[in-house]
């Protein structure tokens, strides 16, 4: 389905959706992020702060409440997501990409409840990139681009005073009929030009990683390297990097007590981070990834070995938040092109 | 102004003879004009140096990072490590010091002025170039020169500078083997402290308004206790490693472990670790902003860190970083502090 | 609401051994009335109240924190108070700042023989309390 959208009938789209809570760009602080829509859409974000990631994944989600009367054998009551049905507007086609990625982690071997219990209540309406909003992007050099449609429901193209939308998938399609009378079909001027703006918008020079298909034979063979302490000596060991990337997804699980006569409290699952020195801490005090290289090595390997090895594909979108995010300036682009290009 | 050559000469000079294991400072980094931290072992390195607008963070940080790799190694420290600093940066370095983290001839300060100006701020920086890239930044005088594809682009600094350059005291390396450029300490660009008064300036209700979504928004990175010299204890209260977990622990016990901040990145576990840090830093953070720099969410650190540090100026004539010797904010006391407050 | 019980505010009161905590059990055994909204902890010295203790009381769903400890010059560890006074001093305007009310956190001097010295310092604090109503900004929720 492919229909031709006014600028100025994007509003009656999004309030036409009632059945849905949508969620759109918006600027607070200084930040782009989604918020729920209230007031205008206005789809002119560079990239949002943080990816959508959050819909199907939120840095914190409960399992289960327990409670124990003294005495009593402990009551557990399981805790299933209530998410509303989301429409989420102005999804960057690698943030889009991220999706499957997700999907898979959460559904290979066990399969997460919780996180496809989210998952199945979300739309992604993408919002293509005419120009990469960042010059850190580089979703041309891992199979990406910034008119991608994977992992959309629907892709949005700007075309000045009007909008290109085709729907992806099924849920896509249904998004659209909830609002048939906002679109108009496409002519053929409006075919030429959709075609014309996603040539432009691969066209456009993106920064690199060279050749992305041996990166995983070559970082493999790079395992004991010592760029990886080299690279990551300026690190700090924080956690924007992954906690800002749309397809990491570790995580930790506690239980957190919220009183004690009775006792009482959730057990929660939380993001957690590779680049956090305590990741992999034993409990004996030995830590098995001991300095940040190692940490750096796990990171850039998963997204461009470990990852490829079980799924085919790198894990890495090519947002380019890591980059541009980073405290220090460790970049993954230039981790990447400088392991590969003294592997053995 | 400072000759970058007579730098890299330093640098190169000390590498050679050995007399110091490495050289902590600022190179070009492979994202556009930003400068990243280099570590410099071999004289041939020295070229990499670079000192310019975007010479942001506070590489004091890498000397705790080299303490700890030291301690870890049960290594002895050897020859010095040198470090490029600027005013805060070797401010921080006195706190360090005075804190002995390490001796005075552990490290040699090569002290560098920011002379009239200060850093940029990326953040104000990004508004101004309008999505234009730049491939480099120079200073100039009261401006700053970015070079991008459309030509040069020339900025008065004081629109793109750090909040905390604007207000800065000392913009002079006092403590120092080494330094170059001209020592500007009096110039004041703002008043100390502007930020915070205008801060101040609302009503309770209003702040809080303001501080809960900044809290709201912190997603627990910990990206301003990573970037900061100060914030080096081996064992955080936020971090879950300080539990030891044996076979023999119950399940009990495991619940009811004292946890001061849950994992969670709700609002009151946020408060409570950022709040704590701050007390920690009173008295310790010299602002260098580095804090308020890396938080990828723009939580406005910077303001919980000059509060403190206001009171401590104006309450116990307190100035971190001042001196080695000096006494520590919170391990002193005057018979005169204030104590109406209490009944 | 307001027909019903005057809300009851919960206070967390950290009590130095040698002095207030002394007082308070002498504000009750001289059976001087006074309101029981205040849950003690007794602690070694006033100095060895770690700012950390009183976020931490906030956190965990106290709506005032008192800290009590002896008058300067009387500290069994000499300078004990003196520290705690620039602590709670700085802590005090951190909350302040944020914009907790100011009437949430209190400090007094109060030693074993001031029963009715503590006393009043619990009525004047709950009864400062009652008008602010409960404490939610730092207190930990139990979310979904
Ligand atoms: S690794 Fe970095 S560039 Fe790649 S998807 Fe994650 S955040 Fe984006
Ligand atoms: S705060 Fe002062 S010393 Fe530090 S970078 Fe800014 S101007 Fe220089
Ligand atoms: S608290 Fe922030 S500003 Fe202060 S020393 Fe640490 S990083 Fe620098
Ligand atoms: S305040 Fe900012 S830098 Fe610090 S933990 Fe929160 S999000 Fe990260
Ligand atoms: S012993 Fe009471 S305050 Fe120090």
């Amino acid at each position: 389905m492919e229909k031709i959208l006014d600028k100025k009938r994007l509003d009656d789209w999004a309030a036409a959706l009632t059945n849905y809570e949508v969620q759109a760009p918006s600027q607070e602080d200084g930040i782009w992020g989604f918020q729920p829509v209230n007031g205008p859409v206005r789809l002119d974000h560079t990239n949002t702060k943080q990816p959508p990631k959050e819909f199907a994944f939120p840095q914190r989600e409960v399992f289960f409440t327990f409670e124990q009367i003294k005495g009593e054998a402990p009551r557990l009551t399981q805790v299933l997501p209530q998410a509303p049905r989301h429409a989420v507007f102005g999804v960057r086609p690698c943030d889009g990409r991220g999706v499957p990625r997700m999907d898979k982690v959460f559904n290979d071997h066990v399969e997460d409840t919780y996180y496809n219990t989210r998952r199945k209540n979300v739309a992604y309406v993408g919002l293509a990139c005419n120009k990469p909003p960042s010059a850190n992007c580089f979703c041309l050099s891992v199979g990406g681009s910034p008119v991608s449609t994977d992992g959309l429901d629907v892709l949005m193209t700007d075309l000045g005073d009007r909008y290109f939308v085709a729907a992806v998938t099924d849920a896509g399609k249904a998004l659209m009929a909830e609002a048939a009378k906002v679109f108009s079909e496409p002519s053929a001027t409006d075919q030429k030009q959709v075609k014309q703006a996603h040539a432009a918008a691969v066209a456009h020079p993106q920064r690199a990683v060279n050749n992305p298909d041996q990166a995983p034979a070559k970082l493999k063979a790079s395992f004991k390297s010592p760029l990886w302490d080299e690279l990551a000596r300026a690190c700090i060991g924080c956690g924007i990097c992954t906690f800002l990337c749309p397809t990491c997804h570790c995580f930790d699980i506690n239980d957190e007590v919220h009183g004690k006569a009775p006792l009482k409290g959730q057990r929660v699952r939380t993001w957690d981070n590779c680049q956090f020195p305590d990741f992999t801490m034993h409990s004996s005090g030995h830590n098995p990834r001991e300095g940040t290289g190692a940490r750096l090595r796990q990171r850039v390997g998963h997204k461009f070995q470990y990852f490829y090895e079980n799924f085919g594909m790198h894990q890495c979108v090519g947002c380019g938040r890591c980059i541009t995010e980073c405290p220090v300036g460790i970049d993954i682009i230039n981790v990447v092109n400088k392991v590969a290009e003294n592997a053995a | 102004m400072i000759n970058l050559k007579d730098v890299r000469d330093a640098a190169r000079d000390m590498l050679a003879k050995g007399e110091v294991r490495a050289v902590i400072g600022y190179r070009r980094g492979s994202r556009g004009m930003f400068a990243e931290p280099a570590f410099l072992d071999r004289p041939e390195e020295a070229d990499e140096l670079v000192w310019d607008p975007t010479c942001f963070h506070n590489l004091s940080l890498y000397l705790v990072h080299d303490r700890k790799h030291l301690a870890h190694a049960g290594k002895k420290s050897g020859a010095p490590v040198a470090i490029v600093a600027k005013g805060c940066d070797a401010r921080s370095i006195v706190v360090l010091l005075q804190e002995h983290y390490f001796g005075r001839d552990d490290v040699y300060i090569i002290g560098v002025s920011c002379e009239g100006t200060g850093v940029v701020d990326e953040r104000k920086l990004a508004r101004h170039l309008n999505g234009a890239q730049a491939s480099n930044a120079a200073f100039d005088g009261d401006d700053f020169v970015f070079t991008t594809a459309q030509g040069e682009k020339r900025l008065p600094a004081r629109e793109v500078m750090a909040d905390r350059c604007l207000e800065c005291r000392n913009p002079f390396p006092k403590e120092h083997n080494l330094v170059y450029g001209e020592d500007k300490t009096g110039r004041q660009l703002e008043a100390p402290f502007a930020a915070l008064d205008r801060f101040e300036a609302q009503g309770a209700g209003e702040r809080w308004e303001n501080w809960a979504r900044h809290f709201d928004r912190c997603i627990r990175c910990f990206a301003c206790r990573s970037v900061c010299p100060m914030c080096y204890c081996d064992e955080c209260v936020v971090d879950s490693i300080t539990f030891p977990i044996s076979t023999e622990t119950t399940a009990d016990e495991k619940a009811n472990r004292i946890r001061w901040i849950e994992r969670s990145a709700a609002r009151s576990e946020n408060i409570t670790y950022l709040m704590t840090r701050a007390m920690h830093l009173a008295g310790r953070c010299t602002d260098c902003g580095e804090c308020d720099r890396a938080c990828p969410v723009n939580v406005p650190i910077r303001l919980l860190n000059t509060k403190m540090e206001k009171e401590a100026r104006d309450q116990f004539g307190f100035e971190p970083g001042a001196s080695i010797g000096g006494p520590s904010l919170v391990a002193s006391f005057l018979d005169k502090d204030p104590g109406e407050f209490i009944r | 609401m307001s027909e019903q019980q005057p809300y009851e505010p919960k206070i967390v009161a950290f009590l130095c051994k040698w002095c207030s905590s002394a007082g308070s059990d002498l504000a009750g055994v001289s059976r001087i009335q006074y309101p029981a909204n205040a849950t003690p902890i007794t602690v070694p010295c006033t100095g060895a109240v770690s700012p950390m203790y009183i976020l931490s009381a906030f956190n965990k769903g106290a709506d005032g924190v008192l800290v009590s400890g002896c008058h300067i010059g009387d500290c069994h560890y000499l300078e004990g108070n003196y520290l705690a006074r620039r602590k709670m001093y700085l802590i005090m305007k951190l909350l302040d700042f944020i914009g907790v009310e100011h009437d949430r956190f209190r400090m007094s001097w109060v030693s074993a023989a001031e029963g009715a010295k503590f006393a009043q310092v619990v009525t004047d604090f709950v009864n400062d309390l009652q008008p602010l109503g409960p404490q939610d900004k730092l207190k930990r929720a139990e979310s979904k």
